[in-house]
């Protein structure tokens, strides 16, 4: 079976292409996907092939790549090392160059998220490792929001993840994206024993999984705070979040409410899916962003404790 | 008898993983609640770390222990995000506490 990945998948074109793409990866034989009309791609699309193509590679299916001679953005599918990661090698004829500040190439998440988590916010945001730095605070946000959806991927998802990331210097547009081809978020509850799981749809597990002291690993590892205070970041820094797992996908507009349904085209994503969009200028003073975004989930009761803070 | 913590020479400078931490705070932490006056979790030299890595840490401590634990447990080398992050920690632990009271 032959599937034409569509000429642009960004913006409402991603949540189509995820429902397409199930529809042929679900089928069984021989997957062929050509890239021929291929002409714009987001992180997010770059890692939602690579988490379906190793998907059916570890059920032993096989996956073909064509159309890639006549791709107009096939150097940059390389650059992005989107066949690496799924196996296919094809000559390059480019030079690579240091992507720091500009990308980060499609990674697999493995055991060294918080390194990882280091390498991506120091790509994306250079210099941000140093204290006082013009970009510190975009630097600790990504390096928060990776780690804290990485070693879910790593911890309970079962399955393979990967990331990729990219920032649009003339628009200041940073986008983030994690994929994974494991249990999703529905069987993670349920596989973790949650008797109240048990009868939820993947929409109101996706629900159920942003509210705060909501964990898949069950206490006292996690206390379910990390997908809950991603989300509350989001809105506060007016960013364009999107969580889909099964056939639920949860969607924050900048400066809206978090709407939650089911993905279009009877769509589902095999797996979880986080993507993560915003503007480089809105993310300042982190500490405090992470303060109110705490104080706004009811993880931040009490007036400050300065008394346990030794200098 | 006081115990000085010192995380980054025990997990480097960046703290994401619950699990970790958690291991840590049952072998180095919970066993020590009783027997010294103070215990000074140190967070020089880390630049960065999660909610997952300092709620795995803290609250459990703050949660089996009691508020009185605050008057054991200190924090020193904290940058402000690691000061939110032990703030929220802490309040998790008595959330918890006052969540079984409730019960």
């Amino acid at each position: 079976m032959i599937f034409y990945i569509p000429s642009d998948i960004q913006g409402a074109g991603l949540l189509d292409f995820i429902g397409d793409l199930n529809g042929h990866t679900n089928s069984s034989g021989d997957l062929s996907l050509d890239f021929s009309r291929l002409k714009r791609i987001t992180p997010a699309g770059l890692v939602i092939i690579a988490a379906n193509v190793l998907r059916l590679l570890r059920l032993e299916r096989a996956v073909h790549f064509q159309g890639l001679e006549s791709c107009s953005i096939a150097a940059y599918l390389q650059r992005m090392d989107l066949l690496k990661i799924c196996g296919k090698s094809i000559p390059e004829n480019f030079q690579r160059h240091d992507s720091t500040g500009r990308f980060v190439p499609v990674r697999p998440i493995d055991h060294r998220v918080d390194q990882m988590g280091h390498e991506i916010a120091l790509c994306l945001a250079p210099g941000g490792e140093e204290y006082a730095q013009p970009l510190s605070d975009l630097y600790e946000l990504i390096w928060y929001v990776f780690t804290e959806t990485a070693n879910n991927v790593r911890q309970h998802s079962g399955g393979l993840g990967c990331a990729a990331a990219q920032v649009t210097r003339s628009a200041g547009m940073v986008r983030l994206a994690l994929a994974d081809n494991g249990r999703g978020i529905l069987r993670s509850f349920q596989a973790a024993g949650l008797e109240w799981s048990q009868h939820l749809t993947d929409t109101e597990a996706l629900a159920k999984a942003l509210e705060p002291k909501i964990s898949c690993k069950g206490e006292p590892t996690n206390q379910g705070v990390g997908l809950t205070l991603v989300s509350r970041l989001a809105k506060m820094t007016k960013s364009w979040l999107l969580i889909a797992s099964g056939t639920g996908m949860a969607q924050q507009l900048p400066g809206r409410e978090m709407t939650f349904s089911q993905l279009p085209n009877q769509g589902s994503f095999a797996g979880t899916l986080i993507v993560l969009t915003f503007r480089q200028d809105s993310v300042q003073a982190f500490a405090d962003l992470l303060h109110a975004a705490k104080i706004e989930a009811g993880l931040l009761q009490r007036p400050r404790i300065s008394t346990i803070f030794k200098s | 008898m006081n115990l000085e913590l010192p995380l980054s020479e025990d997990f480097g400078t960046h703290l994401s993983d619950g699990s970790k931490a958690l291991e840590y705070r049952i072998a180095r932490i919970d066993p020590y609640m009783s027997l010294c006056k103070e215990i000074v979790v140190d967070f020089t030299g880390v630049r960065h770390a999660n909610s997952s890595f300092v709620n795995a840490l803290i609250s459990g401590v703050v949660e089996q222990h009691g508020e009185s634990s605050l008057s054991i447990l200190a924090f020193k080398g904290c940058n402000p995000v690691i000061k939110v992050l032990v703030e929220a920690a802490i309040d998790l632990g008595l959330q918890k506490i006052a969540g079984k009271a409730r019960a």
